[in-house]
């Protein structure tokens, strides 16, 4: 069919062109900008795979963070040389093998997903036992579980002290090429029968049921590949900024993506990215009311802390007063604007 | 000997409430049975047994001479027995078309993956389910609508959307659950004559639960009453009609006819 | 461990525990009309420490009247949460009113960072509170013994409004179903109020006498305790004010003696309050008290 045909060329022309913003931006861009650009596609990743889970499912898991912590960590302790290793763990000594194992970035990054998929695993039985706010409370009690263990498990993780010196194998084609495959692989499961499994789930599970549905087949399987994604972007982000504590994976992360599928629209691949963009740029946009302003004649001193005031209240507010978020369950491609073209051609 | 569906001495409890009590039942294949009674007389909990919702604090339930009692609700679905619901339980916010499409992906012969990678087989293999739920849909008259929101459907269309999505699934049971229930006699009798076309046209044993006295007389072959758990009488609807305690049953109570 | 340490973990726990308790009410209150895990339920305990040291500190009132201030202005704090947060999402899908409750748990902290700033507080504890007494040859801390007394009164007060006046009864109503009592006439979003004024004002409470117990005042200080108290309550058995106290007293003493009897494991405190909650919902999800649930289709 034409419209078929037309639709691959429109998205050949759409990778293209993000091709070229990138190496536009990796040749010519400064740190600053490639840093946000790193962010934006990293957000993307995640906030795609927790909507696949909490808008797709209707569940509402808080624990990502957890999923990302483990990538983080599984990458980045594969990938440390084991003199790096040694002078990193002052207080314990790290156990074996991982004293002595290097792997490539690529494989670290497949071992990070691997891993946090095995983790997802392991707590689906006691999580999907439970439906509503108790999945709620248990899915951020593991992600608690999680940063405790990284906190308490000396050998390991390091504890508190955290790792550092990473190399920064990270860069814009690393963190886009795993974004654009988060996006199509997801949007296509969602368009699946699976994704209409899914779907039925988090309508009526007990109509999805009596149709043949097994609930927590299927909520695994949404609940897998999430983690896999996410533990992939914990390795992206682990080897951005070369650092990582239990610190950086508490609540606070389940809680910005939260803000990220919420403005974009619960039940929207779409509308995930459009939040994780808006939530890259505007967090260091809004950077600003956290510094001192110049404003000539006064200065006004600036206020730790106002950003996440400003997260809250922005995520209350869209729950309150327009739930649907910018996309609602609804998605922007070339489909839908192909569509809406034809209409306007014919009025 | 392999009984087509068989239950045997059902008792559910909740609490210390008896719901149902030593029920039993037996359908031959192709029959069309009703099951009456008045509210809260345990009609629905019956179902819920049938179709997995519930387990029996004892008594069997036998399919095609297999012992299926306590079987989870989609396995037993998969085995190829159906049900609607009383309160409509359609998903709103999926369109017509795909709500008819749930019901065939338990069969769904790809994998996750191949889904997922977009290949040719898992491409081919929906197009076959589109046009396969299509039929459904065009055997109650709503292919029309198959782009719709099904949430958006008048009330008498959710209910036959019900039903499409329940035949999808293939069943050679298929459970009804109120099937007439707010509708106007005229509908009654078209819904009665869309159960009777189906039947002629797939290979259909129906049960149903009805208020609807008429609709039930016409359409079941035979009737078991129900009454706070107990079965009190069974049998054509002429013998029903005729049984005395159904009437006291019925005028006892509120009466619903 | 010796009769004497075993006896001193044991008042701690129970000292704990109640102040689990006092705050397991509250969720359990909640829970039980609205099936809403209030997520800033925790965060209240933090707005009365904060309101107490301010009574104290700035406004140089006595203990005993920035107290009651600081519970009071708690109570006042938890009708306007559910007003703001709660109220208008009554029809909206469950999920939006947790993410409600999230929103509203980060705000209040994040305000409070902004208002007050990020570096503890010291709470100063009043001088009846700081003494120190001799027990069956202990040497314990007359507020590890007035918490539990606290927590009985106040709890005998609950139990009084809830079984033997009219609101509680409209209360206990609403939590049994709430679109019949509804129906009835009855003012649901008053008993609503009501009930957060209650949960939050035993929230305040135990905020209070936690902040005199760990004199450390934070605007995160009730993440935590926030967190352990609803699991008191999910272990006790949701929707149950008996079952949230014994929740809570069987959470604050098997913490205690936990950690006392292998103090390797303090280190992972925190975590234990999780995996308790994971083998209540998979062995018994309606917990010690709770009713059976009855599965309708």
């Amino acid at each position: 069919m034409d419209r078929d045909r037309l639709k691959i060329f429109l998205n050949g022309v759409t990778l293209v062109a993000v091709f070229l913003v990138l190496f536009a931006f990796s040749r010519y861009g400064t740190d600053y900008q490639v840093r946000i650009l790193n962010n934006m596609a990293i957000f993307i990743t995640l906030a795609v795979s927790y909507n696949l889970v909490n808008g797709y499912c209707g569940i509402l898991h808080l624990g990502p963070n957890a999923f990302v912590a483990i990538g983080a960590y599984t990458s980045a302790l594969l990938t440390m040389t084991p003199a790096e290793k040694q002078m990193n763990f002052i207080i314990q000594p790290i156990v074996w093998p991982l004293n002595v194992i290097e792997v490539p970035f690529v494989l670290s990054l497949l071992a990070a997903g691997l891993t946090a998929t095995l983790f997802a695993f392991l707590i689906s039985f006691p999580v999907f036992r439970v439906r509503g706010d108790y999945l709620a409370i248990v899915t951020l009690g593991f992600g608690e579980v999680v940063r405790v263990l990284c906190n308490a498990l000396q050998n390991v993780t390091n504890g508190p002290l955290g790792l550092k010196g990473l190399s920064p194998c990270t860069n814009l084609w690393w963190t886009w090429g795993v974004a654009v495959l988060s996006m199509v692989v997801i949007s296509r499961l969602i368009h699946s029968s699976y994704g209409r499994a899914l779907k039925a789930i988090r309508e009526d599970e007990t109509a999805a049921r009596a149709m043949g549905v097994d609930p927590f087949q299927h909520l695994l399987l949404a609940f897998l590949i999430s983690a896999f994604f996410s533990g992939v972007a914990g390795g992206l982000l682990a080897h951005l900024i070369t650092t990582i504590s239990p610190t950086l994976f508490t609540f606070l992360l389940t809680f910005n993506l939260l803000i990220m599928i919420v403005v974009g629209g619960l039940g929207s691949t779409t509308g995930a990215v459009i939040g994780a963009m808006l939530f890259a740029w505007g967090g260091e946009a809004l950077r600003i009311v956290e510094k001192p302003m110049d404003l000539g004649f006064v200065i006004i001193p600036g206020i730790p802390g106002m950003r996440m005031v400003i997260f809250s209240l922005l995520l209350m507010l869209v729950i309150l007063f327009a739930r649907r978020g910018i996309m609602g369950r609804s998605e922007l491609n070339w489909e839908v604007i192909l569509t809406r073209l034809d209409r306007l051609r014919r009025p | 000997m392999d009984d087509f569906f068989k239950l045997d001495g059902i008792t559910v409890q909740f609490g210390g409430l008896v719901a149902v009590h030593r029920f039993s039942l037996h359908l031959e294949e192709g029959e069309r049975v009703g099951l009456i009674g008045p509210n809260g007389a345990g009609k629905t909990t019956v179902f819920n047994i049938v179709s997995g919702f519930l387990a029996p604090g004892s008594g069997k339930v036998y399919w095609k001479g297999n012992d299926i009692t306590g079987r989870p609700v989609h396995e037993i679905t998969r085995l190829g027995i159906a049900r609607t619901f009383q309160n409509i339980r359609l998903f709103p916010d999926m369109t017509v078309l795909e709500n008819v499409m749930v019901s065939f992906h338990h069969k769904l012969r790809s994998h996750f993956w191949q889904a997922m990678f977009g290949l040719p087989s898992y491409r081919r293999e929906e197009s076959l389910l589109k046009s396969e739920a299509m039929t459904y849909l065009e055997e109650l008259g709503l292919s029309h609508l198959s782009a719709e929101r099904a949430g958006s459907l008048p009330y008498g269309q959710q209910r036959r959307l019900e039903i499409a999505r329940a035949l999808a699934i293939r069943p050679g049971l298929l459970l009804l659950d109120e099937p007439v229930a707010g509708m106007n006699p005229s509908e009654s009798l078209e819904t009665a004559q869309l159960i009777l076309d189906l039947q002629r046209k797939y290979p259909l044993t129906v049960f149903l639960i009805e208020h609807d006295m008429k609709f039930v007389m016409q359409l079941c072959e035979r009737i078991k009453v129900l009454d706070y758990g107990h079965t009190i009488a069974e049998g054509t609807p002429a013998e029903i009609q005729q049984d005395p305690l159904v009437l006291k049953a019925y005028l006892g109570g509120a009466c619903v006819c | 461990m010796t009769s004497t340490i075993f006896l001193q973990q044991l008042i701690n726990g129970v000292s704990l525990g109640s102040l689990y308790a006092l705050v397991a009410i509250g969720y359990t209150m909640v829970y039980g009309i609205l099936r809403l895990i209030n997520f800033a339920h925790g965060d209240l305990l933090m707005v009365a420490a904060y309101t107490a040291i301010y009574g104290i500190a700035v406004f140089t009132l006595p203990w005993y009247v920035s107290f009651p201030l600081a519970v009071l202005f708690t109570g006042l704090t938890g009708i306007l949460l559910d007003r703001a947060a709660y109220k208008p999402l009554r029809s909206a899908p469950r999920i939006s009113l947790l993410i409600s409750a999230i929103g509203a748990s980060f705000l209040l902290e994040n305000l409070a960072l902004v208002v007050i700033g990020g570096v503890p507080k010291a709470f100063p504890r009043p001088e009846p509170f700081d003494r120190v007494v001799d027990l069956f040859g202990l040497r314990i801390q007359v507020l590890t013994i007035y918490t539990p007394i606290v927590t009985l009164v106040l709890l005998l007060a609950l139990l009084y409004i809830v079984h033997r006046t009219k609101v509680g009864k409209a209360m206990r109503a609403a939590s049994r179903d709430f679109e019949t009592t509804r129906l009835m006439g009855i003012n649901v979003d008053r008993i609503i109020s009501v009930t957060f004024l209650l949960g939050s004002v035993l929230a305040a409470a135990g905020g209070i006498m936690w902040a005199m117990k760990y004199p450390q005042v934070n605007p995160f200080m009730g993440v935590f305790p926030g967190l352990k108290a609803f699991i008191a309550a999910v272990l006790g058995g949701i929707g149950n004010i008996m079952g949230a106290v014994i929740g809570g007293f069987l959470l604050g003493l098997g913490e205690i003696l936990i950690v006392a009897a292998v103090p390797e494991l303090a280190q992972f405190r925190d975590a234990f309050a999780f995996v308790l909650l994971v083998l209540v919902l998979l062995f018994r999800p309606t917990g010690i008290m709770g009713e059976p649930f009855t599965d309708k289709t």
